[in-house]
């Protein structure tokens, strides 16, 4: 090891911990003592990384309240940042509060934690086209069974026993915090991204069956039959064009393929 | 005043008096107000695969002339440079064609783990080794040469063998680098470590700056820190001068990165570096 690689290490270990040993490599003078000195460093590593997932985690802070210092300075203590770019430090945050005492036990701050995380990943998440009702209406009629429907990539599906995204749309609307709300079944946040805006919704139960499906790459004709099982066959079509022109208006669909037979 | 070295061929443009580019100036900035010359824009924020961020910095691409600044090269540290951000960095410098690019003279993180700060160098015969040939690796990676800004610090090492000024002008003279030049940091240090801010310019190489930062600190109990969320110091406009008088006419902006006031006020900081300059180039030439 060099003697700068040393030095680097000291240094970092120094910064992370809550009570470092003295360093001798520092240099002492009258202005200021070397733990002085360590210091501004250890408080600027602590509330850079604060600042930043106050900034993502907007849902989380309204719904954990006077909780949310504590969380973020347990996550930072345990998960030194392993990335360049500290805009992704809090990758990882919602895994920590679904293993770590005591939040493991209240899975709605992990829940919470996700549906901030999608949303954050999809604002810069990359560029996509999107079809409209008028490029799908040039599918001929004969080829809808096998049509097969293409996504966008930046597209999320969470799992949710709570109402995480009334937290987080009080929050994105400077709101008074709702009540919490626990669901026995979770339910489906779809988190997506048309053109510069990030959308966020809760999915009712056959639109799920049928946008999971879509996402699986399953054919058009097995959507309709899961939707059939659900609703019947009479109204299973019109609840399927509802869907697809909602889809289309969110900018949810990329475009589609052919499945070959 | 020194006399600036002939221009090289690859001699990098003036561009006049500028600001960093914040997101809480985005609206104001999109209107082109009078004495704004150029943006300097903090390339991690645009190292991104698209959305919101790219569409802004496109906007302003079309109105200002872009310098790229980043904060995470870590040129310093003893892990090895990280390709995944050379490469961004460099589609990034592709995409904006920016009049340069800086980074600073420092290491932000030591065996996979970020620090997110500008952790100063020991001033070494070795660390300037190991920085000059990481300096040399991306200038050859990114095809230009690149600014390296001295930064604000609260320790130094009982290692060094240099004054941080002249491990400074040797990184640029051996690597072939330039100098972003803060004068906010060059004050913080000399305060916090005891040195003459003046013997500091008086040992940076005239030709190698091409750009000043202009910043506001915090007085700490023992230490200033630098926070980059006030006016620029009195103290600071003093240095300034000098600097102008030694380096003679070098693009200027003002940094300001958290205490945003109003647009209107920054400019008239950007009003007194122009005012406080312009005379002094005028009667020097």
């Amino acid at each position: 090891m060099t003697s700068l690689q040393a030095l680097q290490q000291q240094m970092l270990q120094a910064v992370l911990a809550e009570n470092p040993p003295a360093l001798s490599i520092i240099r002492d003078n009258g202005i200021a003592d070397a733990r002085s000195r360590l210091a501004v460093y250890q408080h600027g590593y602590r509330v850079r990384l604060r600042d930043a997932l106050q900034a993502e985690f907007t849902g989380l802070r309204s719904m954990a309240g006077r909780r949310f210092g504590a969380m973020l300075d347990k996550y930072i203590a345990a998960h030194p940042s392993e990335h360049y770019n500290i805009r992704w430090y809090g990758a990882g945050l919602a895994a920590f509060l679904g293993y770590a005492h005591p939040w493991r036990d209240q899975p709605q701050f992990a829940d919470m934690a996700r549906l901030d995380w999608a949303i954050s990943v999809a604002f810069d998440a990359a560029d996509e086209t999107h079809a409209n009702v008028a490029d799908l209406s040039t599918v001929p009629p004969d080829a809808w069974p096998a049509l097969r429907l293409s996504l966008q990539q930046n597209l999320h599906v969470l799992d949710c026993r709570c109402n995480a995204d009334a937290f987080r749309r009080a929050a994105d609307h400077a709101r008074p915090r709702p009540r919490l709300r626990h669901f026995e079944q979770a339910r489906q946040i779809l988190v997506w991204r048309k053109d510069t805006t990030v959308h966020y919704r809760r999915l009712d139960e056959d639109e799920w069956q049928v946008l999971g499906a879509a996402i699986r790459g399953e054919s058009f004709a097995a959507l309709c039959a899961g939707l059939a099982a659900h609703h019947g066959e009479t109204a299973a079509m019109p609840r399927m064009a509802v869907m697809l022109q909602g889809w289309l208006a969110a900018g949810l669909i990329r475009g589609w393929t052919f499945i070959q037979t | 005043m020194a006399m600036r070295a002939a221009h090289r061929s690859d001699a990098l443009p003036y561009l006049g008096y500028g600001l960093g580019l914040r997101v809480e100036y985005y609206e104001a900035l999109l209107a082109q107000p009078a004495g704004i010359e150029w943006l300097e824009i903090v390339s991690e924020n645009y190292m991104v695969h698209g959305g919101l961020p790219l569409v802004w910095l496109d906007r302003f691409r079309e109105r200002y002339p872009l310098v790229m600044h980043g904060v995470s090269m870590s040129i310093g540290s003893t892990d090895p440079l990280d390709d995944d951000y050379l490469a961004r960095l460099a589609a990034l410098a592709a995409r904006v064609e920016p009049a340069w690019v800086s980074d600073h003279l420092c290491w932000t993180g030591v065996q996979g783990v970020n620090l997110h700060d500008l952790m100063p160098l020991p001033y070494t015969e070795e660390a300037l080794d190991h920085v000059v040939a990481r300096v040399k690796q991306v200038q050859d990676r990114l095809k230009r040469r690149i600014l390296l800004e001295n930064v604000s610090s609260y320790v130094s090492f009982a290692d060094s063998q240099l004054s941080e000024w002249e491990f400074l002008a040797e990184v640029a003279e051996r690597a072939d680098c330039l100098i972003l030049l803060d004068i906010n940091n060059v004050h913080v240090s000399a305060m916090n470590h005891g040195f003459s801010a003046l013997d500091y310019l008086r040992g940076i190489p005239v030709p190698r700056v091409q750009q000043f930062h202009l910043a506001g600190y915090e007085q700490g109990t023992q230490l200033i820190v630098d926070t980059h969320d006030a006016p620029v110091a009195d103290a600071v406009w003093d240095l300034y001068a000098e600097a102008v008088r030694r380096f003679g006419r070098v693009s200027t902006m003002i940094e300001r990165d958290d205490h945003f006031p109003p647009l209107s006020e920054l400019m008239m900081e950007l009003e007194h570096a122009r005012a406080l300059a312009e005379p002094l180039l005028r009667d020097a030439a």
